[in-house]
């Protein structure tokens, strides 16, 4: 090689190379490998795709949702459907969310009030969402925030239906909420905790119980679960009784599961927090056996 | 199948970046010239080209496959952040501190630096990094006929930089 060139592989050699390549290397490589390892297996991409035509064609055409509903063991497992998803990625900012809707119900009141709730709340998050990152950026702060809601079906049982809608919201460290309806698919009414029970009376029987549900599993010390029960602990944010309208859901053996948002109850490592509720404690202040048993 | 292709290829891959980092380093800091700017790029690529690890065909060809990604990530970069040095003759002899001892070196960093990108790229693949002329086609996506004449270019452009400067030397 010329000796011009030579000298001048010199000079671009000698630049200098700074001490965080290695870090940024290893992570770049890192977050790849775990990316990888969290990658959707192709089936669940396929079912999903079939899934998503599925409720595409629900959605569009209500021929074929009616035509659906009529035959009888497809109309009873279509129930909920993921109706839009919002999505957004940009490089620190992360939102997915998926709105459900409910389909087949007869009471249209009921049906749509629920779905108009979900479609309202899940446009409203994405909103906030891009909202607060247009402020972020206008201010030229760099921020990780990520944004993942959801929906689950707790129970779909001939009497009940019980849909969980989570909200975890990541700034730093996570916050999880998670809110529930609960249907009855015979009577086509949306069920409240409050028209459960005779008067409330409920809420000391139930709050009585979760303390003491609370109590018992801190006394094992192996399980290292920790409630905020101690006011001396958590003075003011300690846990003495649970809201009317506390989240919950009935569980497919027909139990009342009562749950609590990540931190209302315990620390954040604790998660969201369920507790269920023995039916015999509650005989008294029930309506009925109806839903609960 | 090409799932297989990425867990194969996986090692290989880690290792050849741990190995070779400082060169894909280099290869970015002369199209950012910034410290900060070139570390994004090495980043990018690095992700970039894992998650499409499983498009390799041959292991043989990871050296060119992944020049080329670093180089488009680069130039993608710069136009993203239209931060193309627009640096004239005055400037940088105005900025060149005046010391008779680093003059040669100043000089010869100074003549890469001003050669227009499209030659800069070429010299150093192919001289610096010692890919095949072919390669460097393939690496910068221009045809072979291309890079070739852009080599000879460079090389004019560098003579005649190079002797200027010692010109400048012996008169100075």
């Amino acid at each position: 090689m010329d000796k011009k060139l030579k000298d001048l592989e010199q000079t671009y050699h000698n630049i200098p190379i700074p001490q965080e390549l290695d870090e940024v290397v290893e992570r770049a490589l890192k977050q790849n490998r775990q990316k990888k390892k969290r990658r959707t297996p192709q089936w669940l991409i396929g079912s999903a795709a079939a899934a998503l035509l599925f409720t595409a064609s629900l959605n569009v055409s209500p021929a074929m949702a009616r035509t659906l509903a009529d035959i009888p063991v497809v109309g009873s497992v279509v129930k909920v459907l993921t109706w839009t998803e919002y999505e957004l990625a940009e490089d620190t900012y992360d939102a997915t969310i998926k709105v459900p809707a409910i389909e087949n119900l007869t009471n249209p009141a009921l049906a749509n009030a629920l779905n108009e709730k979900y479609r309202t709340e899940g446009k409203a998050l994405y909103d906030e969402f891009v909202a607060e990152i247009g402020d972020l950026k206008k201010n030229g702060v760099e921020a990780h925030l990520g944004v993942d809601s959801g929906y689950e079906i707790k129970t779909d049982n001939e009497q009940i239906l019980s849909i969980g809608r989570y909200v975890v919201n990541t700034a730093g460290s996570s916050s999880t909420t998670i809110q529930y309806d609960t249907i009855d698919k015979q009577q086509e009414i949306l069920i409240t905790l409050p028209m459960l029970f005779k008067d409330d009376h409920y809420l000391t029987t139930i709050s009585e119980n979760i303390k003491e549900q609370m109590r018992a599993q801190m006394a094992d010390a192996e399980q290292g679960k920790i409630y905020w029960l101690d006011e001396e602990t958590m003075p003011g944010e300690s846990f003495t009784a649970i809201r009317a309208d506390q989240p919950f859901y009935i569980s497919e053996q027909g139990k009342l599961i009562i749950s609590f948002d990540k931190y209302e109850v315990a620390p954040g490592y604790m998660g969201v927090v369920e507790f269920e509720i023995p039916t015999d404690i509650l005989q008294n202040d029930l309506v009925s056996a109806t839903y609960i048993h | 199948m090409k799932t297989r292709n990425a867990f194969q290829y996986e090692e290989q891959f880690v290792q050849f970046i741990r190995e070779q980092k400082e060169r894909f380093y280099l290869l970015a800091y002369s199209y950012t010239k910034n410290e900060q700017d070139a570390l994004d790029v090495v980043q990018d690529s690095i992700q970039k080209a894992m998650l499409s690890l499983d498009r390799l065909e041959n292991v043989d060809y990871m050296k060119s496959w992944f020049y080329k990604i670093v180089v488009r990530t680069a130039i993608d970069f710069l136009r993203k952040h239209k931060r193309l040095q627009v640096t004239d003759d005055d400037t940088l002899h105005y900025l060149t501190p005046a010391q008779e001892d680093s003059y040669e070196d100043v000089d010869l960093e100074y003549a890469l630096d001003t050669l227009p990108q499209m030659y800069r790229e070429v010299v150093i693949l192919h001289y610096f990094e010692d890919l095949k002329l072919a390669d460097v086609a393939s690496i910068l996506d221009i045809k072979l006929s291309t890079a070739k004449s852009r080599l000879y270019k460079a090389l004019q452009l560098l003579k005649i930089q190079l002797q200027d400067v010692k010109g400048e030397i012996t008169h100075g």
